[in-house]
């Protein structure tokens, strides 16, 4: 049976290879994108029948461990009583139910308790909290973490987090550098959250960057995590090697209105990536950084346009007025329509009785564009 | 046994709330979207209404809004309880006549202390209007 399947592919080789070359291409490539096509198909039915085979069990298990929740936690007698929740306990008997031995289950019931866990606080909060504990599902979620998968790994993290699980720093700070950004995401988020002293350690030993994206993520976490130390960001300005950490340590500077931090941002201004200066002077002008403007104005000349731009809009939000006329000539005679738009918004932000002067100067004397510039600058439903 | 109705499109959610407020007592009514919530309240007159404000086919602000504009539902106690937190939405959903906002994840005796203050505040204004009359 072999021999004659071997001279059939011989065979099939020898008419092969006596075809014309085009169509010997052509016959790769129809091969090739029918074996592409099965594959795709074959992963895809897989797929459905691992999910459905789950919903079923999820189906079927879904009312045992609602149950389980409803009785043990959401009707627990203790709750309102003002008992701490370290002394409250379960029914062991329902605890040690055989069903929830199987990993399948435990997973289901871990999804159910964070589900739960996102809807309350409080008691309930806790008390969900002590259930993934006492049943031992923690051990679980850790296992996951063990893994080299980093999906599983992201996992356990989720749960870690959502069940306000402290991880140690040894399994936690090499993740926050991992090659896998995903990965890396989610583990420094997780920091974050969980690492209630210094949430900010990975900072220190960052070499990955954190892309633009994860910052907002992070700037979200840490803006909303309740209890979470700030400490002075101008210490990673200084010191930080990674420019991702030290330009996201800058709109942390201006969220939390850092005064300290302006000496150390003020260094900034001299190093030579002009991204890092315009944010540099961002951060500056959020500040309201009056002791800056001097230095700002006296670079200004030998800054590109991205940097002029953030000078000008630094100097609307400084809004000393010791600047007014600098501004003025920069709406006048700047060539770059950016240049003279920002001008025009930093002269109306200072708001003041000179500003106003000046403005109504301008419109008697400059030509009609300046003056639709202004007149445009000056509507209230267009944000600077 | 006052009437409780209870809208939300997570039926984790759902079933929490019912199972907590039966156990205070309350006769509870679940919708899981803003259609089945219209359709219960043109049939049934409640006291209290939960709902949540990300809803399929009617979000919770029309559910606020409706209610308020319809004679007899005029005087439901209605609690937003959402993980949406901007201000303005917090405003609108007060501005079309909620009665309290409770952001997710929410306390359970909150929840309790708050609807039993409605219910109060509903029964001192009924005895109020029929002293008058």
């Amino acid at each position: 049976m072999w021999n004659d399947l071997a001279n059939l592919l011989f065979l099939a080789y020898e008419q092969f290879s006596l075809l014309p070359l085009f169509i010997e291409i052509a016959l790769i490539l129809i091969f090739v994108a029918v074996m592409a096509t099965l594959i795709a198909y074959g992963s895809i039915l897989f797929r459905r029948y691992n999910s459905s085979v789950y919903n079923k069990r999820l189906a079927h298990l879904s009312p045992i461990i609602e149950d389980l929740i409803t009785e043990q936690v959401l009707l627990n007698e203790n709750l309102g009583k003002d008992i701490p929740i370290e002394e409250i306990h379960f029914d062991q008997k329902a605890l040690s139910n055989k069903i929830f031995r199987k990993p399948a289950v435990r997973q289901i019931l871990i999804d159910t308790l964070i589900r739960y866990r996102k809807n309350f606080r409080g008691e309930v909060g806790e008390l969900l909290r002590k259930l993934y504990i006492d049943m031992n599902l923690v051990e679980d979620s850790f296992a996951k973490l063990r893994t080299f998968k980093w999906e599983t790994k992201i996992k356990a993290l989720v749960e870690l987090t959502q069940m306000d699980i402290p991880i140690s720093d040894s399994m936690l700070l090499p993740l926050t550098n991992s090659v896998n950004p995903t990965l890396r995401a989610a583990s420094r988020n997780a920091y974050i959250q969980l690492s209630k002293n210094e949430p900010f350690k990975f900072f220190d030993v960052a070499t990955e960057p954190i892309l633009p994206w994860d910052q907002m993520e992070m700037f979200k976490i840490i803006t909303t995590t309740k209890d979470i130390t700030i400490p002075n960001f101008s210490r990673w300005v200084s010191y930080s090697n990674n420019k991702s950490i030290v330009v996201f340590c800058l709109k942390l500077i201006a969220y939390y209105d850092q005064q300290t931090a302006i000496p150390s941002v003020l260094e900034l201004l001299g190093t030579k990536d002009h991204r890092f200066r315009a944010e540099a002077i961002k951060c500056l002008g959020k500040l309201s950084a009056e002791i800056a403007e001097e230095k700002l104005v006296s670079m200004y000349t030998s800054q590109p346009v991205n940097c002029q731009i953030e000078t000008l809009k630094a100097l609307g939000r400084i809004a000393s007025g010791k600047h007014l006329e600098f501004l003025k000539n920069e709406f006048l005679f700047s060539n770059n329509f950016d240049v003279q738009m920002n001008a025009a918004r930093a002269i109306i932000r200072h708001n003041s009785q000179i500003s106003r002067l000046m403005l109504n100067e301008i419109m008697e004397t400059t030509n009609e564009e300046n003056q639709l510039i202004i007149r445009h600058c000056q509507n209230p439903l267009i944000k600077y | 046994m006052p009437n409780i109705l209870v809208i939300d499109d997570d039926d984790i959610m759902l079933k929490a709330i019912k199972n907590i407020l039966n156990k205070d007592g309350f006769n509870v009514v679940t919708a899981t979207d803003g259609k089945e919530a219209f359709d219960l309240l043109d049939h049934t007159i409640f006291d209290i209404v939960i709902t949540d404000l990300m809803l399929p086919h009617a979000n919770g602000l029309e559910v606020v809004g409706r209610l308020r504009h319809n004679q007899g539902n005029r005087n439901v106690g209605i609690i937003v309880v959402s993980s949406v937190g901007n201000e303005e939405t917090i405003t609108e959903a007060f501005r079309l006549g909620a009665d309290d906002y409770l952001k997710k994840p929410i306390m359970a005796g909150e929840l309790l202390m708050r609807i039993r203050k409605l219910i109060a505040n509903k029964n001192s204004k009924t005895q109020f209007v029929t002293k008058k009359k």
